[in-house]
């Protein structure tokens, strides 16, 4: 009986959700496909006629519609197949991921830092995604979801896009970042420390890894009723000896599991401008695991010898991966990259990371790039021998 | 016992009682009333019983006489019980009726209470936790209760993807539950892994406003 009413619950409901959302539904899955510039109604990929990637093909898997609550959700899977059309080897890509039509807000990206994409090569790029929006809302012609490129980073650290995400930045940093650690391991390789190289490597079993973190980025939450809870952290720091930026530490409230306006005392202790600063952000909850909140990169004018203090704005909720909130007990920061004035950019050496605790998951922690995690995992998948052709490319 | 004669000794109470209602056998009988011939005794103790038994009878009659009438004319108690049975039909059938809107009424609101149960739960299992939490501040805005609503949007990371929502609408990048979510500033949220048929890299984000 309750799954009789239910089920005429539920089709009263989809029958009034596919009169409300015919517009929607009208365009179908028939018309699925994409091509450069050739739009449809679910999702139109773009890419310049000048761009070093193109598409090859494109398609959606298993792509679905269905109502959840008050809403109509979409469920797209994408898997497009692209070429690196240009003349230089790509080894950073990010592509913008618009669902204006569904909302101006709704904007993400999908980033492939690791990428080794010669010239003619060409690379797989999976965009799943749902999309969520009330019956009542309306909706134009256009497309639900529009892909672009937004930065392509070469392997000279050059780079192609508009760039409207920051994404350069990013890529450069996952290059130099790459380019450290593929060096360090195929040192440890070629001068015979296997064992290092297999303890850096977690000896393929992620022990090593900082747990997963569940968080909420919000904007001006409502504190009213938590005025009497908030109390002010320490910011502890681990600092890099070679870092052109000297953290000194500083604070933030906490109410409960919510971290408000963490703020870093920093100093340019170098002889060069710089312009923007990450810093990399770990807490450590009541039972003393760490876990990395983050990497925020800050635009901030820093001359030689200058200070200032680094204040993040916004609310983040930290939660356990299973919705239980997160006790925070303690606050590390970390300069994670420094970008000078002219573009170019510092990240910290294996040295300084060696140097700076003696914590092994932390240092993991510290030191876990991109391409690090895609080596652990061809070296965990496929055997030290995989891992010893693909090192063998380094330059 | 002696019967017959005037010198014959009398008989007994219970025999002249029986003999008075002609209820004893044919041979006692005839003795008796050889007896009672020559005896006055007797004779007057006969009288007694019989005009005894014509009381009782006529009392009985008067009291009984409907039933007794009743039992004579089948035709009138056919009639008088199928009224009766008649009557009582009917009076079940009123209290039947009476009985049966009362259940009705009240199948009606057991239905009704049911299917509002049915839907309030099926409402909370269905239906997102945070549509509700919408649903509610909206009524409360509409009835002039809690604050107006936020503008800008919420990023949020949960086991299957990281998403981006503002004012009812959701964008949601989905990852693999391997992946490792973090701020990758102050409105993005990213979430890394490693891609299973690739063998890549890959970092999805969400922006917010």
């Amino acid at each position: 009986m309750g799954n009789s009413c239910g089920n005429s619950l539920a089709v009263a409901v989809i029958s009034v959700a596919m009169l409300l959302a015919r517009p929607a539904y009208s365009q179908g899955f028939s018309q699925i496909g994409t091509g450069q510039g050739q739009g449809n109604s679910w999702l139109t990929v773009e890419f310049p006629k000048d761009s070093p990637v193109l598409i090859v093909s494109s398609g959606l898997g298993s792509t679905t519609a269905h109502i959840q609550g008050a809403s109509i959700a979409l469920e797209i899977r994408t898997s497009l197949l692209l070429r690196n059309t240009g003349k230089k080897a790509i080894h950073g890509l990010t592509l913008r991921v618009d669902a204006g039509n569904f909302h101006p807000a709704a904007q993400g990206s999908v980033t492939m830092p690791s990428l080794d994409a010669q010239p003619g090569d060409t690379f797989p790029v999976r965009i799943d995604m749902e999309l969520v929006r009330p019956f009542n809302v309306q909706r134009s012609e256009a497309p639900l979801v529009q892909v672009s490129l937004d930065c392509a980073l070469f392997d000279d650290l050059t780079a192609y896009g508009p760039d409207k995400l920051g994404s350069k930045r990013a890529l450069m940093v996952y290059e130099l970042e790459s380019r450290r650690d593929r060096h360090y391991l195929a040192n440890l390789l070629n001068t015979g420390r296997v064992g290092e190289l297999r303890r850096e490597l977690d000896f393929g079993l992620g022990g090593s890894n900082l747990p997963q973190l569940a968080m909420e980025l919000l904007r001006a939450p409502d504190r009213s009723n938590e005025a009497g809870h908030q109390h002010p952290m320490a910011v502890n720091v681990v600092a890099f000896s070679d870092s052109p930026i000297e953290a000194k530490g500083g604070t933030a409230r906490v109410v409960g599991n919510d971290l408000e306006a963490p703020m870093v005392r920093v100093t340019n202790r170098s002889q060069r401008p710089v312009r923007s600063i990450e810093m990399g952000w770990i807490v450590r909850d009541e039972n003393g695991r760490d876990f990395m909140a983050g990497s925020l990169p800050k635009k901030i004018v820093l001359n030689p010898v200058e200070s200032a203090q680094m204040t993040e704005a916004g609310d983040v909720r930290f939660l356990q991966p299973g919705g239980r909130p997160l006790d925070i007990e303690n606050l590390l920061a970390f300069v994670n990259s420094v970008e000078y004035g002219d573009g170019s950019l510092w990240i910290p050496s294996r040295a300084d990371i060696d140097q700076a605790t003696g914590d092994p998951v932390l240092r993991h922690a510290l030191a876990a790039s991109p391409e690090e995690q895609r080596l652990e995992n061809l070296y965990r998948r496929h055997g030290m021998n995989a891992l010893r052709i693909d090192l063998e490319r380094t330059k | 016992m002696s019967a017959g004669g005037t010198h014959l000794s009398h008989a007994t109470t219970e025999t002249l009682a029986l003999f008075s209602r002609g209820d004893l056998p044919w041979l006692e009988r005839w003795k008796i009333r050889r007896h009672v011939r020559g005896c006055n005794t007797c004779e007057e103790e006969i009288s007694r019983f019989r005009f005894a038994t014509e009381e009782l009878k006529r009392e009985a009659a008067a009291q009984t006489l409907t039933g007794f009438e009743a039992i004579a004319d089948w035709t009138r108690l056919e009639r008088e019980m199928l009224g009766n049975i008649a009557v009582g039909v009917s009076a079940a059938r009123c209290i039947d009726h009476v009985g049966r809107r009362r259940g009705v009424f009240l199948a009606k609101a057991a239905a009704v209470a049911g299917m509002l149960v049915l839907f309030v739960g099926g409402w909370f299992v269905h239906i997102p936790p945070e549509q509700n939490r919408h649903l509610l501040s909206s009524f409360r805005r509409l009835m002039g209760e809690g604050p107006a609503q936020q503008a800008g949007s919420v990023l949020r990371a949960t086991p299957d993807g990281i998403s981006v929502r503002a004012q009812g609408a959701t964008l949601t990048i989905l990852h693999p539950r391997s992946a490792v979510v973090s701020m990758s500033g102050a409105s993005v949220m990213g979430a890394r892994y490693v891609d299973e048929d690739s063998g890549e890299v890959t970092i999805t984000s969400v922006y917010g406003q």
